[in-house]
């Protein structure tokens, strides 16, 4: 296969990747919480834009903004309801929450849903620029994923409720001195969480199967692409997965599918020891 | 003293098992400047977070403008009028001089008034103009305490309270911040300075209260307690 091709698949698939963790990074870096969570909820924005689609025949990227509103509904009831409660208590106690808020999710979407790979079909046809092939369902998957991860990256920098969200993160007294509430704040940054893993999901399913199993590798990789990218930015998220989605294209190429996500992990130890912040430093959400 | 706009009486607060105040009066005369001095540990960053409602009073009132706050959250005390400049000026890293302002005026929808509350600051303190886009907490400690008191005036609070305005600064520059305060002042603003430097403090208050472990000592304007020989043994080194 021609060099250029696996650098655009890479490509593709690292929009998708950064579309995965860019809510898992902000959630991790404003709350400090590891969400559990995240990998259920991509699969459940996959699995509700392809009922939408099969069942009512509604347009997915029409399926997309009301998915991804349902799921902001239901990341922000749960942050307000349960994780609020622990949200001060170390690490490993929010953690042990969300890891058994996933197992209350994943199992319900089993039982209700079934594990049945399910992907919405297009059929757009593809396209052939300088011996690049290229789906145009894959081209249109990317283009929203940049999207996303571009609108997120506007609302964080310029907007009241993004400038809000830096200001708890970094110093949650001195936000509530400015009239933020804290908790309200909190559990709007996990529904955007949520609304972004929703938001992927659909994106997902337009471009490859999904079912329930995916939910930890989605996970493992929103955390995988965070330690590379360095985390608590959008443009960290957003260099970490296309890092990660070109590397493991030229892996499959060179070493074989089957071993692509094994290295995704030895590169993230690789980095853990050489540079701990990952590619690109912290320094507010951006 | 004239009329007070926030009146606080025998109040107790403290954190977990802890009581930090236990029995504190105090009065803030309206439009004018009081100060709150007292040693380090005394009770005075404890009393203002009690007011600010980060912390809840757990005894005695505290009323503004007739109204009782005490154990209100923070947003609703800083809705009613009163803003909390913190000590360690407490920017937010990571935001812009600009930033941090305009988080001042979180609560507020009024935007081309904030854009006007904007300019005041501006005109009041030219080099966070300068730095608008720098980073806040990379300006030099006197330009961060100016960055916190213009953030704390975009409420556009009835009363505006400062912890430690001379912390860890040049004395050139508390006396150009405190002349500051003054010209704010003069706009009709309230204004409550904590100080553990008393000489400071009474430079610019009107009225004073000294604290000593959680209780009041010794209250009156700053031109007579300046002539007093405890004060002026124990505050001033004189």
């Amino acid at each position: 296969m021609d060099l250029l091709q696996i650098l655009v698949n890479g490509i593709v698939l690292g929009a998708l990747y950064a579309c995965i963790a860019v809510g898992f990074s902000l959630v991790w870096g404003v709350l400090n919480v590891i969400n559990m969570l995240h990998g259920s909820f991509i699969i459940l924005g996959g699995y509700l834009t392809f009922f939408a689609w099969f069942h009512l025949g509604v347009d997915p990227i029409l399926a997309l903004p009301a998915v991804a509103l349902l799921l902001y509904a239901l990341g922000y009831a749960l942050q307000y309801l349960f994780i609020n409660k622990v949200v001060t208590s170390p690490v490993l106690t929010t953690l042990t929450l969300t890891f058994g808020l996933d197992m209350i999710l994943y199992n319900l979407m089993t039982v209700y849903f079934t594990a049945t790979p399910r992907r919405v079909t297009l059929d757009m046809g593809s396209a052939d620029i300088l011996g690049v092939v290229m789906p145009m369902d894959r081209v249109l998957g990317m283009g929203l994923a940049f999207f996303l991860t571009g609108l997120l990256y506007l609302v964080m920098r310029g907007s009241t409720i993004g400038r809000a969200i830096v200001a708890v993160r970094m110093d949650r007294q001195a936000a509530a001195l400015m009239g933020i509430r804290v908790n309200n704040i909190y559990a709007i940054t996990f529904g955007i969480g949520a609304l972004m893993a929703g938001a992927a999901g659909a994106v997902f399913a337009m471009v490859f199967p999904v079912t329930t199993n995916l939910t930890g590798t989605f996970l493992g990789k929103a955390f995988v692409i965070c330690v590379i990218g360095g985390l608590g930015s959008v443009p960290g998220a957003l260099v970490g997965g296309i890092a990660l989605g070109v590397i493991e294209s030229f892996a499959g190429f060179l070493i074989g599918p089957q071993h692509a996500i094994t290295l995704g992990f030895v590169l993230m130890l690789v980095l853990l020891v050489v540079k701990p912040t990952g590619l690109i430093g912290v320094k507010g959400y951006e | 003293m004239s009329e007070a706009f926030l009146t606080i009486q025998s109040l107790q607060s403290g954190y977990g098992d802890v009581q930090v105040l236990w029995d504190i009066s105090v009065a803030v005369e309206h439009g004018g400047i009081t100060c709150i001095v007292g040693s380090n540990g005394a009770g005075k960053t404890t009393l203002l977070r009690t007011i600010s409602g980060l912390l809840k009073p757990r005894a005695g009132s505290i009323k503004l403008a007739g109204e009782e706050i005490g154990g209100l959250a923070p947003d609703a005390i800083l809705t009613r009028g009163i803003a909390h400049v913190p000590e360690g000026r407490r920017l937010f890293k990571g935001l812009s001089v600009h930033d941090n302002l305009l988080l001042g005026a979180y609560l507020r929808r009024d935007t081309p008034e904030i854009e006007s509350d904007l300019n005041f600051v501006y005109d009041l303190f030219p080099i966070l103009k300068e730095r608008r886009r720098q980073d806040a907490t990379t300006l030099s400690g006197g330009e961060q305490q100016m960055c916190a008191i213009g953030r704390g005036l975009l409420s556009r609070p009835k009363l505006l309270m400062i912890d430690e305005l001379s912390l860890g600064l040049a004395p050139r520059l508390v006396e150009k911040l405190g002349d500051a305060l003054i010209e704010i002042n003069k706009t009709g603003l309230t204004i409550l300075l904590v100080e553990q430097d008393v000489m400071t403090a009474f430079d610019i208050a009107r009225h004073a209260f000294v604290i000593e472990t959680g209780r009041v000592s010794m209250a009156g304007t700053t031109a007579d307690l300046g002539q007093n020989a405890r004060i002026r043994e124990a505050y001033m080194g004189i």
